[in-house]
């Protein structure tokens, strides 16, 4: 019996990889494999995505550890770099040029064989008109953004590392640009994708990275890691006229694991179940025959939703 | 060299500031040039003027204003970026840079030096200048092109490092004065009309190696920085 299909190789691979900057660590030890497809790169703002981004394109050297692309070394063997297109977080864009020129320079300097061609092409794929003959300091940030987007794709690479590209766009311009994301990835592209928001990368519905205090957090299919996230503990604030009375018949119902009074009319509590705390809190009031003011969480931003995953 | 990333960096040379320092730093050497003209000495005179001005100022001033921004320009709005993530080796980005430099602030500096030259009726001094302005230029170029890619605020350095080592410290010796490249193109504004000016008592073999080598070794530092840095 023949084996089993080998799994297609990766096309990023990092290994052990950390990058500090004098005493600050920006990426601590981290190791992943990706393949064709698009995988988000989440995590909050300076958890080290883009150092990542920036060491898969060959723009910064590892401290520690290895990325390889393609099997090779970007920062090394700039060949590789022909396969790979990138779209850097930074807005700034060689604006004395047009949108068609700025293309064309990247499709140039690939070698594409016919840059005016593939530069129109790419320019059309972003929705920009490759005819528009203003300088690129005139573009709207949208569509600095779509160009950018452009010039990473007019080489056709192999793989496409994008750094917060859909900052800036317009609700319909997000889903056109996820939509190409797929496209890309479908192709058998390897699209890598870095974001801090949380509902973006729920649309990308696609493999997750979550980055956080320079580490990898997590990893997995994105429905994996939102239950991951939706099952992390709970800090609650109640506001109360019984803070006390009320914790205390939490505490016998189960639904919370610790408590901390705060004021004559306020106590903070840790849930681990959030649903079963929310169907008990009102019974819970009601028998103590106390009034409830206000329930808070106190820890819902996407900041410590990422340390809790660090913690996991 | 890279034909499309020289014309990259000439197009984000021209500004109107640059433009108008040119054409200031010009007038005045013209002006000198009648200045010269006139004098008793027209010889000892243009001499002096052609070395002081086109060596001293005029070709160090704009090789820094220009060289200084070639890549420095890059670096410091974060464009080096979309160079830099093609594969292109370093060292052509380096050269399509120097060339750059040389072909737009050469022609302009040296031209309107020689036409100085002529002006002031000293045929000897016409081929001296065009030579020595050339060499110097060619030097700071190099030297202001690496400047731009090491430092943030390369142009504030690349100033202090003409008025405090090439007009000044140079003039403390011998050492000095070897090490400071103006001394080496004025040399042969020296040997070509044997005016005896202070610094220019170089060897002519010297006057044209040193100011070379100097370009080159900014190229070939910066070629080398550039497979160094990490881009922004």
């Amino acid at each position: 019996m023949s084996q089993a299909q080998a799994s297609p190789p990766p096309m990023v691979q990092a290994a052990g990889v950390s990058k500090w900057f004098g005493d600050l660590v920006a990426v601590s030890d981290v190791s992943f494999s990706i393949g064709a497809g698009v995988t988000a790169l989440l995590g909050p703002n300076g958890a080290g995505k883009s150092t990542l981004l920036r060491m898969m394109c060959g723009l910064a050297r590892p401290s520690n550890g290895a990325v390889t692309v393609l099997g090779k070394d970007p920062r090394a063997d700039v060949t590789v770099l022909g396969r790979i297109g990138m779209a850097p977080q930074q807005e700034s864009l060689l604006d004395y040029l047009s949108g068609r020129e700025f293309v064309e320079l990247a499709a140039q300097l690939h070698q594409v064989p016919d840059p005016v061609e593939a530069a129109r092409h790419a320019i059309q794929t972003v929705e920009l008109d490759p005819d528009d003959p203003r300088r690129l300091s005139t573009y709207s940030k949208g569509m600095r953004q779509r160009i950018k987007l452009a010039q990473a794709i007019v080489h056709n690479p192999l793989v496409i590392a994008l750094d917060e590209p859909l900052t800036g766009l317009d609700p319909r311009q997000r889903r056109e640009m996820i939509d190409l994301f797929h496209r890309l990835g479908a192709e058998g592209k390897c699209v890598i994708v870095s974001s801090h928001v949380l509902d973006e990368v729920e649309r990308f519905g696609s493999r997750v990275l979550v980055i956080a205090q320079g580490r990898l957090a997590a990893e997995g299919d994105f429905r994996e890691i939102r239950n991951l996230m939706d099952d992390r503990p709970l800090r609650i604030s109640i506001r109360t006229d019984q803070p006390r009375a009320l914790a205390i018949a939490l505490l016998d119902r189960g639904v919370i694991s610790g408590c901390r009074l705060e004021g004559d009319n306020s106590v903070v509590v840790d849930t681990s179940d959030p649903v079963a705390f929310r169907r008990a809190v009102a019974p819970a009031a009601r028998d103590r025959d106390a009034s409830l003011l206000e329930l808070r969480p106190v820890d819902d931003d996407l900041e410590s939703v990422f340390r809790y995953l660090v913690g996991q | 060299m890279n034909p499309h990333i020289y014309r990259v960096v000439v197009r984000s040379q021209i500004s109107t500031g640059r433009l108008l320092a040119l054409a200031g730093l010009s007038g005045v050497a013209i002006l000198l040039a009648f200045v010269a003209r006139a004098a008793d000495d027209p010889v000892e005179v243009a001499t002096r003027s052609m070395g002081t001005f086109g060596t001293n100022v005029f070709a160090p001033f704009i090789a820094l204003a220009l060289g200084s921004a070639a890549l420095g320009n890059l670096v410091e709005d974060r464009t080096l970026v979309y160079v830099w993530l093609r594969p292109v080796p370093r060292h052509t980005v380096a050269t399509a840079a120097f060339a750059a430099v040389i072909s737009v602030v050469g022609p302009i500096v040296v031209a309107v030096m020689t036409v100085a030259a002529a002006i002031t009726g000293v045929s000897d001094l016409l081929v001296a200048t065009a030579v020595a302005t050339a060499l110097a230029v060619f030097a700071y170029s190099g030297l202001f092109l690496a400047l731009g890619l090491r430092f943030k605020r390369s142009l504030l350095i690349g100033l202090g490092y003409i008025a405090i080592w090439e007009l000044l410290l140079s003039r403390l010796g011998d050492w000095f004065a070897r090490l400071s490249v103006r001394s080496y193109p004025m040399s042969i504004l020296s040997d070509a009309t044997d005016v005896s000016m202070r610094l220019a008592d170089r060897s002519t073999l010297a006057s044209y190696i040193v100011p070379l080598a100097v370009g080159l070794a900014g190229l070939v530092y910066t070629s080398w920085r550039l497979t160094r840095t990490e881009i922004d």
